[in-house]
């Protein structure tokens, strides 16, 4: 019967006029967002645009201080989670929540067992979800553990820990993230298939290919206000960009043919040993990067891009392997050597690495040349000399912050954070940047800017070795690809006679290249 | 209303606030301490308790009493004896701030402090001083302090730096070494004092004619048995810490360092030296305090500590803390520290209860001085409240909030936004 009336009302999901202020902040101002039965809707926007606190007030984290949520036409009341659940709402969160070392069987039933006299019947269990990964194309072991699997495997697991609880409603937050381009590729197809079987799904993103590909509407925001929503069909690329930044975005970065130069990096057969396994995390990688090039280390997250370039920059120290910079051998020399040699680093974290967060804007605007004679004179710091040269680099590289160059780092917007980064490590002009995941966690805007200024340090003459998981910024931006997979360089391409596929393939260890470039 | 809007919003004004409105609590606790306890106690009473109560407050200014009642104005004495006493107390309250500052929590100032006068008291006493001139085996000894205070400091430190030892813990280990390695090293020692019925005492550093200059304090105080230039030494390196630490190169590495050690590394800041560094330089002003109290020449050093640590190691954590670890405020709260002392003895002497309440109210400040960071934010909120009053419409962004109003930032682009 009620399935009868609910059937009729076009809408599974309203949320009408959401309002959501955080002390200072509207996060969410005015916000309508509008599910359909069966189809798939993107909630689109930049970082901070208030997408996931508008699915924390739909999930029952946050309660909205205006505004109402109807499910089929009737508004309802989400406090917590578990009212969400009973409303057949399921999420799967951008990091998973997973318990690691029960196996995936265990994790889909957590918490919604079935049980008989105190002990877990796990038969029916396993027949269901058998059935469920059969019916959706969800390829699972159910007795692997968890922390065996692949990232893409534990989406699935979160996907039918979703279906188990025979939820109808699928929040997706930023689950293309962690994924290969072949397990996008299988996500997608996933996400078609619950919906051709009714199952209606809220899609959260910012990048805008997924979009265009999978959805059927899409919703804007930005700034925590509604911008719009539109038809897939009737949009495209440019025009949604558009829409979440505020002004017209060039998405591919505009560059000239490279014109390389001489040597300024080489490195010989570098291998650095692992922390957690006993196998090497980097293995004999050779390669060399010239000036006025950008060459590229693709390659999934973990595959020893991180320790290579600890090695590099003297994080960590290599076990074997040779690495010269502009003529000098530096394979021993401390990190402060390796800097003034003639290496810029922008850190894989800029939270960990790049920045002290308690310290100043300022004194992180000096924190790898405060000892220079500019700076310091016997051991005291100039500190006119400080603050001149940090409003140069504010102005220069378009820092915004609160206070200026007394604003704590800690306080300042991620994106303004990596460009106070990029500002410092450019400033040094060095003929070497090492640019690791530089654009990590940003949006269209700050990338955009972060990608023609990388084409400029190239143009001016510089060898950048950029690092990146993101398959489009390595297409992009690059002038060679190296693909690292299990610490091994397996493959160079050119980015221009090469596709995502091709590349994929190489990133998934699915095809290498043997020592002369062909082929295997 | 403008104007404490605009002081209210300085960061340094709210910490000052703060750490006073930790000290008034704190008395107003005491004083309501000794309120109950006089009246439970019959032998106490209302009269009493109005006395202590005075004391508790004005305990500095008491100048005796008469007919039962106080009298209170300036007295010599007892500010010279707070002064002398504010020495030691102010130098374990730099060391722990610079380990602070730097990121580590010393914990064990005792044990260096233990360290700096065992070195001291073996110089000063052991060489002779019909050879070498007083002075000289003085700065010697104030030297031998320091140095032994730093290398005490530097074990926590190493350890921490080569094998991720928690400072912690290798702290209270060092502090114990110390206590039973100073103990028998003195049992030995032939500097036992021999007057009277005095045990486990050695000699006053006078004994050899060695003793800190007055440096003309003991006109200025002339009732004060105690009173020395220590206080003027110890004012001395509290202004150079603060300069080593805000104004030098090697201030902004230490506290790089301490406040981020993966980007301090990564600046090419050599994390493992500033780590010993920051305990050595702890260790150094600890040891240096240590030399202060017992070289002034009126103090008898009681070597029998392996059954209790000296307390100025730990009320220098106090110090530091209620001083939110800024060197010249340590000054200040070292004083005031100090001046409770003293209030303890008029306590016990004019009235009939223990000097040791003073040691709760102690205790209730350093508990609120640990709370002083949330009477500080409260401040800001205060503050932010004012300035939204006189421009109702100004937005707040995640830029321009003040510190406790604002999300934790992490791969947050959020400009006006705030996601979590």
């Amino acid at each position: 019967m009620e399935q009868a009336t609910s059937e009729a009302y076009p809408y599974v999901i309203e949320m009408l006029h959401i309002t959501k202020e955080f002390p200072g902040i509207k996060a969410n101002d005015d916000i309508t967002l509008q599910l359909k039965r069966g189809e798939i809707h993107a909630l689109l926007g930049e970082n901070g645009a208030g997408k996931s606190t508008l699915m924390s007030v739909l999930f029952g984290l946050y309660q909205p201080e205006q505004g109402e949520i109807r499910k089929d036409g009737k508004v309802v009341e989400i406090k917590d989670p578990n009212d969400a659940t009973a409303l057949n709402i399921g999420m799967v969160h951008q990091h998973f929540k997973l318990v690691e070392v029960f196996t995936v069987l265990d994790n889909i039933i957590l918490g919604a067992e079935d049980t008989k006299l105190g002990f877990l019947q796990k038969k029916q269990a396993r027949k269901k979800v058998s059935e469920l990964s059969e019916k959706y194309g969800l390829r699972i072991n159910m007795d692997a553990k968890v922390e065996d699997i692949t990232v893409g495997m534990q989406q699935r697991v979160e996907i039918l820990k979703m279906l188990y609880r025979d939820n109808d409603i699928l929040i997706f937050d930023e689950p293309t993230a962690v994924l290969t381009p072949q397990e996008i590729e299988e996500l997608m197809q996933i996400m078609r298939n619950l919906k051709a079987e009714g199952k209606s799904i809220l899609f959260i993103s910012h990048k805008l290919n997924e979009i265009m590909e999978v959805s059927d509407r899409v919703t804007v925001l930005r700034k925590g206000k509604y911008v719009g929503t539109v038809d897939t069909a009737s949009t495209n690329k440019e025009e949604l960009s558009r829409m979440m930044v505020g002004r017209p975005v060039q998405l591919v970065v505009e560059k000239d043919e490279a014109q390389p130069k001489e040597t300024i990096l080489k490195i010989e057969g570098l291998t650095v040993p692992s922390k957690i396994h006993k196998n090497d995390a980097v293995k004999n990688v050779s390669l060399e990067v010239h000036a006025g090039e950008i060459v590229c280390i693709a390659g999934i997250d973990g595959n020893g891009q991180t320790e290579f370039v600890h090695a590099l920059t003297g994080l960590e120290k290599p076990s074997a392997g040779k690495i010269t910079l502009c003529g000098k051998d530096i394979t021993k020399a401390s990190i402060r050597k390796r800097a003034l040699t003639g290496m810029s680093h922008i850190p894989e974290d800029r939270h960990k690495h790049g920045l002290v967060l308690d310290f100043t804007l300022e004194q992180n605007m000096v924190l790898q040349r405060y000892f220079e004679p500019q700076f310091q004179n016997h051991g005291f710091i100039k500190f006119d000399a400080v603050r001149e040269y940090a409003d140069k680099l504010i102005e220069e590289f378009d820092v915004r912050s609160g206070q200026g160059p007394v604003t704590k780092a800690r306080s300042m917007s991620g994106g303004n954070q990596q460009k106070a980064i990029v500002a410092r490590e450019f400033d040094r002009n060095m003929p070497l940047i090492v640019a690791v995941q530089p654009t990590r966690g940003l949006d269209v805007g700050a990338i955009e800017y972060i990608h023609s200024q990388l084409v400029k340090q190239r143009d001016e003459g510089k060898a950048v070795l950029l690092v990146s998981l993101e398959l489009e910024e390595v297409m992009n931006l690059s002038d060679r690809i190296l693909v690292m997979y299990e610490g091994e360089i397996v493959g160079e391409l050119d980015p221009k006679q090469t596709t995502t596929q091709e590349l994929g393939l190489y990133m998934a260890g699915a095809k290498r290249q043997d020592k002369e470039g062909k082929a295997e | 209303m403008k104007k404490s809007g605009n002081l209210l919003s300085k960061d340094g004004t709210r910490s000052v606030l703060a750490t006073l409105i930790s000290i008034l609590i704190g008395l107003v606790a005491g004083a309501v301490i000794i309120l109950i306890v006089g009246l439970c106690d019959s032998k106490l009473g209302l009269t009493e308790a109005w006395k202590g109560i005075r004391l508790i407050f004005f305990g500095l200014l008491s100048k005796g009493q008469q007919a039962g009642r106080l009298i209170f104005g300036f007295n010599s004495t007892n500010i010279g004896d707070m002064l002398f006493r504010a020495v030691p107390i102010i130098m374990t309250g730099l060391s722990v701030s610079l380990a602070y500052k730097t990121g580590l929590f010393n914990i064990g100032a005792s044990g260096q402090y233990l360290a700096g006068t065992t070195a001291s008291l073996f110089i000063a006493l052991k060489m002779n001083t019909a050879v070498v001139s007083p002075w000289i085996v003085w700065i010697l000894a104030f030297l031998g302090g320091i140095l032994a205070g730093a290398f005490w400091g530097s074990i926590p430190g190493m350890l921490k730096a080569f094998l991720n030892i928690n400072e912690v813990l290798a702290c209270i280990m060092t502090n114990w070494l110390a206590a039973n390695i100073v103990t028998w090293l003195f049992e030995g020692s032939g500097l036992q004092c021999t007057e009277g019925t005095k045990t486990q005492v050695i000699w006053k550093t006078s004994h050899n004619g060695v003793a800190t200059a007055k440096m003309g304090l003991d006109k200025i105080f002339p009732d004060s048995q105690q009173i020395d230039g220590g206080i003027i030494i110890a004012i001395i390196i509290a202004i150079l810490v603060y300069i080593l630490l805000s104004k030098t190169t090697l201030g902004f590495e230490l506290k790089a360092c301490g406040s981020n050690r993966h980007s301090a590394k990564y600046a090419g800041i050599r994390d493992k030296r500033c780590i010993i560094l920051s305990m050595a330089l702890a260790g150094a002003l600890a040891g240096a305090g240590a030399s202060l109290y017992w070289l002034s020449g009126t103090t008898e050093f009681h070597w029998q500590t392996y059954l209790s640590l000296p307390g100025e190691g730990f009320t220098g954590i106090a110090v530091a803390l209620l001083g939110a670890c800024h060197p010249i405020a340590n000054i200040f709260t070292g004083m005031f520290m100090s001046t409770l002392n003293v209030a303890g003895s008029k306590l016990s002497f004019f009235t009939g209860y223990n000097e040791y309440i003073t040691d709760v109210i102690i205790a209730v400040i350093v508990y609120l001085s640990a709370f002083s960071l949330l009477i500080k934010t409260w401040l800001g909120k205060r503050a932010k409240k004012a300035e939204e009053k006189k421009i109702p419409d100004v937005v707040y962004t995640s830029k321009n909030m003040p510190e406790g109003a604002k999300p934790p930032v992490s791969e947050n682009t959020g400009k006006e936004g705030n996601e979590q």
